[in-house]
């Protein structure tokens, strides 16, 4: 569903990332962790097609995202972990705003339905101002979950959600993941990492240093078996001791 | 600060010393790494051009007469009176509370630290001396006269002792207000002093004008300015004379800059700057929760404006402002043109301001041309002006549109849509709404029509071309908008982006923008123009019918610039890095 192959980014002479390549297959959950400026939010950027890459092929659902970005955009979706909205829409005319850009068919029904799943129902006529932060939050995904997307990004979901909306967040992307959507899911939350994700993209500094199911993980790197994700974050992501990070990616 | 053990002795003026000191070298820094971008340069040196030319032209254009104005008699007795019942206004009918507000990070790392109730006072008198500097650099540059003379100095110490006590009588009257409410009856006693003092003041002042009120109704007769010098002789009056004397006190160091007086002068004003200090900062009063609530207030004032830019979109009943309801389906970019128009009428409050206007303007053509011809005639002319100036500026003030979700190019970059589609899309709401804006001028002669048949009758070439600028406002706005919003694209350090921009490049952006515009747009309509103009030519008619033809032409022609430059500017639109707009915002 999501290919990336030889994904590299550049500023100037900065590396941002160098050579990601990996796949999410429809139903998977792939955890992308790292440490802050590790690449992830560029990485993600790059999967919506807000970022350009300096070099590399990135495809969604089979469509090549430069070669045919519109095409690939309207099978993606993106949550930015800062909600974008606009001030003068209301909760309810901005899903009829993004229904009509991604040509919802099925619109009518699926908004009162969105708006329920995600308790956006009492708030369906407040603009963004007079929302809280986890209410934007929502109303963002929401809108991001409208058009039924084939593939799913999010960068860190559950930022200001109170822990009834943690719940249902996770109830939310699981269940996507389960109707097929192929999910990237950024977060610091190791936790969530943890019980949502199939899969793992640790990278560091720009760089894939692990790629896999836990097991996968283990199986490169034996010295990582019996300890707690966090633990193996550390180990993978320190500075110290940490092994050339090309040479420890599983498949 | 001083070690004591394990802790140091709570320094908190040398801590906000700190605070502002770091802020601003700061501030400083990261605007000279941005001039390190040479668009940024040019926009920087624009504005110190600008500000030179703003506040230095005065010594070129003969700044003397400005002092002249400040030292005549009429100034200075209308300057006391003002002073004098602004600062009345402070204590007889509130205090303006947002004279205690604090930064939010301010009262966040202030009021919960080790620091006393005087302590926070100076906080506040320390950050206001920023504003009074530069309100006193301001001042002095405009009234200096000659900046090489003693005086200009000697009336800058004048500025600032007079700033700074108006400063410091602000916040006092706050927060003693704030300590009355807090405090209920003994809170109110507080209060009653400065307001009697306040009231004898004012009513002394009211009676100097009602004893000279026969003299005044008399000066009138004779229009403005012997009224002005009336009223200036009534508060030379002995009573109001006296009452004014404080405040006079203040003035007079600005006023004798240059002559003997003016060190006695200072010596006064200077005692009267040191008693507000001191009463300041023994008041000892309570004002913390007052302030906390001015400091939310502020925020919130701030927030709202950063937001909406202009207005708000509800009501004050909480009504949300009706927007035309968008269809789930059909073309996409009409979602995006539907989104800016409900931005503008929401925030912007386009609707209404247009109903008003219409209003307005279709009673003012009744009044108008029922009073006389010439009075209907001069109507028209302003409306004509009016209209011309819609037309050129309009695209500068009416923003809603890439210029304002640049900010969000995030978003807009994840649309399943090609670049040259979202920036039609974008441009087209603000075209069609500032078309509409100017067509709504045209009431005026249609109300003088309906109300005068004959008129319209009669009117020769004035129906042709009413029709003609009916067909190419569009055009003429679509370009103007286009190049804002090119500007925008190709150079978003130029333009200004979102709803918040400060400093010097902002000044600088503006007049690149501005005149950026006006030389594209003069490009740009060589070639409409030109054939418009072969058409009148060839026809041989200037006056009729040909005029709507020659602008449909005109407006072809834009259209046909338009097209391939809007495919252009969605490329750019692609190809734009969110670094390179993130950074300028």
């Amino acid at each position: 569903m999501i290919d990336v192959s030889e994904y590299t980014k550049l500023y100037g002479d900065t590396v941002a990332v160098r050579g990601l390549s990996f796949h999410v297959a429809p139903g998977d959950v792939l955890g992308l962790v790292g440490p802050n400026g590790a690449g992830k939010t560029t990485t993600l950027r790059a999967l919506a097609g807000i970022l350009q890459p300096t070099s590399g092929r990135i495809e969604v659902a089979g469509l090549d995202l430069q070669k045919d970005p519109v095409a690939a955009k309207a099978r993606l979706a993106f949550i930015p972990d800062e909600p974008q909205l606009f001030d003068y829409l209301t909760v309810t005319e901005h899903l009829h705003f993004v229904a009509r850009l991604y040509g919802v068919q099925d619109a009518a029904p699926r908004i009162p339905a969105l708006l329920e799943e995600l308790e956006l129902t009492a708030k369906k006529d407040a603009l963004p101002p007079e929302l809280s932060r986890g209410m934007k939050q929502k109303l963002a995904i929401a809108c991001g979950l409208l058009h039924r997307p084939a593939a799913l990004l999010l960068d860190e979901p559950l930022t200001g959600l109170d822990p009834v909306g943690i719940r249902r967040m996770k109830e939310t992307i699981a269940a996507r993941a389960r109707e097929g959507t192929a999910v990237i899911l950024s977060s610091h939350l190791l936790h969530l990492v943890e019980e949502l994700c199939t899969r793992l993209l640790v990278i560091r500094r720009g760089q894939m240093v692990a790629f896999g199911t836990i097991e996968e993980i283990v199986a490169a790197r034996p010295e990582l078996a019996g300890r707690s994700l966090e633990e193996m974050f550390m180990a993978l992501t320190g500075d110290d001791g940490a092994p050339d990070p090309t040479g420890i990616a599983a498949s | 600060m001083t070690v004591t053990g394990d802790t140091t002795t709570p320094a908190p003026a040398r801590a906000m010393l700190f605070l502002y000191w770091r802020s601003w070298v700061n501030r400083l820094r990261s605007q000279a790494a941005r001039v390190r971008s040479p668009r940024y340069i040019v926009a920087v040196l624009l504005g110190m051009v600008y500000l030179y030319w703003a506040l230095f032209r005065n010594t070129r254009a003969g700044g003397a007469s400005l002092t002249q104005l400040l030292l005549a008699d009429v100034t200075v007795v209308l300057a006391s009176t003002l002073l004098l019942v602004s600062s009345a206004r402070w204590w007889l009918f509130g205090a303006d509370r947002s004279a205690l507000a604090f930064t939010p990070a301010e009262v966040q790392f202030l009021f919960p630290a080790p620091i006393t109730r005087r302590g926070l006072v100076h906080t506040k008198l320390l950050r206001m001396q920023f504003a009074i500097f530069v309100n006193t650099i301001i001042f002095s540059v405009i009234f200096r006269g000659d900046a090489t003379q003693v005086a200009t100095w000697a009336r800058a110490i004048g500025w600032w002792m007079l700033f700074s006590t108006l400063a410091m009588h602000r916040v006092g009257a706050s927060i003693v207000r704030a300590s009355a409410l807090e405090h209920g009856t003994a809170g109110r006693r507080r209060m009653w002093i400065p307001v009697i003092v306040f009231s004898a003041l004012i009513g002394a002042v009211l009676f100097g004008v009602i004893t000279e009120f026969p003299a005044l109704r008399a000066a009138s007769v004779g229009g403005f300015k012997p009224l002005v010098k009336a009223l200036t002789q009534a508060l030379q009056a002995p009573v109001p004379h006296a009452a004014l004397a404080p405040v006079r006190l203040l003035l007079t160091p600005i006023l004798t800059a240059g002559t003997p007086e003016w060190a006695w002068s200072v010596l006064w004003a200077g005692l009267v700057v040191l008693g507000h200090y001191l009463w300041l900062v023994r008041l000892d009063a309570s004002f913390e929760e007052a302030a906390i609530e001015a400091t939310q207030h502020r925020a919130q004032v701030l927030q709202r404006f950063r937001a909406s830019q202009m207005g708000q979109a509800r009501s004050k009943k909480g009504k949300l402002t009706s927007v035309p309801k968008l269809a789930l389906t059909g073309r996409p970019e009409v979602a995006i043109a539907w989104k800016n128009v409900a931005a503008a009428v929401r925030g912007g409050s386009w609707k209404a301001q247009l109903v008003s206007f219409v209003v307005g303007l279709s009673a003012l053509a009744l009044i108008s041309r029922s009073a006389s011809e010439r009075a209907g005639d001069a109507l028209m002319g302003v409306a004509v002006g009016w209209g011309a100036m819609l037309l050129f500026l309009g695209p500068l003030w009416m923003r809603f549109d890439l210029r304002l979700d640049l900010p969000r190019l995030e978003i807009l970059k994840t649309y399943p849509l090609e670049g040259w589609r979202i920036v039609v899309a974008e441009i087209a709401a603000v075209t069609i709404l500032h078309s509409i804006t100017i067509w709504s001028l045209l009431t005026v002669p249609v109300v003088m029509f309906v109300q005068d048949p004959q008129l319209f009758i009669d009117s020769g070439a004035t129906v042709p071309i009413l029709v003609s600028i009916v067909v190419g406002v569009p055009a003429f706005n679509a370009l103007m908008f286009t190049i804002q919003n090119g500007t925008a694209l190709l150079f978003p350090a130029w333009v200004r982006l979102g709803t918040e921009s400060r400093g010097f490049e902002t000044m600088g952006q503006n007049l690149l923008t501005t005149g950026a515009t006006t030389l594209v747009a003069a490009v740009a309509l060589v070639f409409p123009v030109g054939a418009g103009a072969l058409v009148l030519w060839l026809t041989n008619d200037w006056g009729g019918w040909s005029v709507l033809a020659a602008t449909m032409l005109a407006s072809l022609i834009i259209a046909a610039e338009l097209w391939p430059v809007l495919r252009w500017l969605g490329t750019v639109f692609e190809e734009t890095d969110i670094s390179d707009v993130a950074s300028t915002t």
